[in-house]
C-alpha cells in the first residue's frame, strides 16, 4: 500500500511544480519563489503550532546543515525557469536522470560520507534505455 | 538545451538537498529542519529580491488565480508524505515509484495545458522506466546478495 502512496507524492510533485510555474508565469522569476517560500513557512509554522512544537534554533547544528534553504532556493528557480519551456514531463524526466546520475556517483565514490558501493557496468544499459527515452521526449 | 542542462542541474540539486535536509532531520526532527529551511531560503530569496529591483511584475498580484499561491503549501506536504511514507519502503524503488507518479501526472498536466498528448513523452517515459525498472533490478540483486535484504 506504502508503494501506492510513494505513487502519490509524485503526483503532489507534479502538481506542485506546475503551480509554482504558473506564478513565475504571473510574477516572475524572483517574486514567484519568494511567495512559494513564505507560503511553505506559512504551512511548516501551522504544522509546527499543531504539534505544539517549540521552535528551537541554538542546538549543535552543523553550519552546513542550513545550507538546504539556499540548495531549495536554487531547486525552486531552476524548476520555474524550466517549466515554461520544458513542461512538466520533460522537467521532470531530466531531473530524475540527474538524480539517477549524481546517485551513482555519490555510492561510487561515498561522498558526503554514505558507504561505498562501486558502479556496476551493467549499469550503464539501464542508462542507455533512460536516455534514450529522454531522446525520444524531447525530439518527438 | 540550456534549459536541458539546467534541468539535469536540477536534479543534482535534489539530491544534495535531500542529503543535507535527511542530515537536518536527524538533529532537530523533519519539521523543524523544514522550518529551518524555509526560514534561510526565504530570507536569501528576499535579499535576492532586494538587490534585483525588479518589481514590474507586483501588478500581476490581483490577477493571480488562488491555487497557484499552493505550490508552496503542496511543497511542505511532500516533505511531511516522504517522511512518513519512504521510510517503511525499500530505497532503491522510492525514486522509482515517485517517478512513476511524476510522469503520469506531467503527462496529463501538459496535455491539459497544451491540449494534446504527445506520443513522444509516453513512449519516452515508458523507456525511462524500464531503464530504472533493470538497474533497480541489478540493485536488489546485489543487495540479495549481500543479505541486506531478503527476497520477497
Amino acid at each position: 500500500m506504502y508503494r501506492v502512496y510513494a505513487v502519490f507524492i509524485g503526483i503532489l510533485i507534479s502538481i506542485m511544480l506546475t503551480f509554482n510555474g504558473v506564478l513565475d508565469g504571473y510574477l516572475g522569476n524572483y517574486l514567484s519563489v519568494l511567495l512559494i517560500h513564505l507560503c511553505g513557512l506559512i504551512t511548516v509554522t501551522i504544522i509546527l503550532i499543531s504539534k505544539r512544537q517549540k521552535i528551537v534554533l541554538n542546538r549543535q547544528v552543523p553550519f552546513y546543515l542550513y545550507s538546504g534553504g539556499a540548495i531549495g532556493v536554487l531547486l525552486v528557480l531552476v524548476n520555474n525557469i524550466c517549466f515554461s519551456s520544458l513542461g512538466v514531463a520533460l522537467t521532470s524526466s531530466l531531473g530524475v536522470f540527474g538524480q539517477l546520475m549524481l546517485s551513482c556517483v555519490i555510492d561510487h565514490f561515498g561522498i558526503i560520507g554514505m558507504d561505498v558501493y562501486k558502479f556496476e557496468k551493467k549499469k550503464l544499459i539501464g542508462f542507455t534505455i533512460i536516455l534514450a527515452g529522454i531522446i525520444v521526449m524531447t525530439i518527438y | 538545451m540550456l534549459y536541458i542542462i539546467l534541468a539535469i542541474l536540477g536534479g543534482f540539486l535534489t539530491i544534495l538537498s535531500m542529503v543535507v535536509n535527511a542530515n537536518l532531520a536527524k538533529k532537530v526532527g523533519v519539521f523543524q529542519g523544514t522550518f529551518i529551511n524555509y526560514v534561510v531560503g526565504s530570507f536569501i530569496i528576499f535579499l535576492i529580491v532586494l538587490f534585483i529591483q525588479d518589481y514590474s511584475y507586483i501588478n500581476n498580484l490581483a490577477n493571480i488565480p488562488f491555487y497557484a499561491y499552493l505550490g508552496g503549501t503542496i511543497g511542505v506536504l511532500v516533505v511531511a508524505a516522504s517522511n512518513v511514507i519512504i521510510p517503511k519502503i525499500p530505497t532503491i524503488y522510492s525514486t522509482l515509484l515517485i517517478f512513476i507518479g511524476q510522469i503520469f501526472m506531467g503527462i496529463v498536466i501538459d496535455y491539459f495545458r497544451i491540449s494534446h498528448v504527445s506520443k513522444g513523452k509516453v513512449i519516452g517515459g515508458v523507456l525511462i522506466i524500464l531503464g530504472m525498472l533493470y538497474n533497480t533490478n541489478l540493485d536488489k540483486k546485489r543487495l540479495i546478495d549481500e543479505n541486506i535484504i531478503s527476497e520477497e
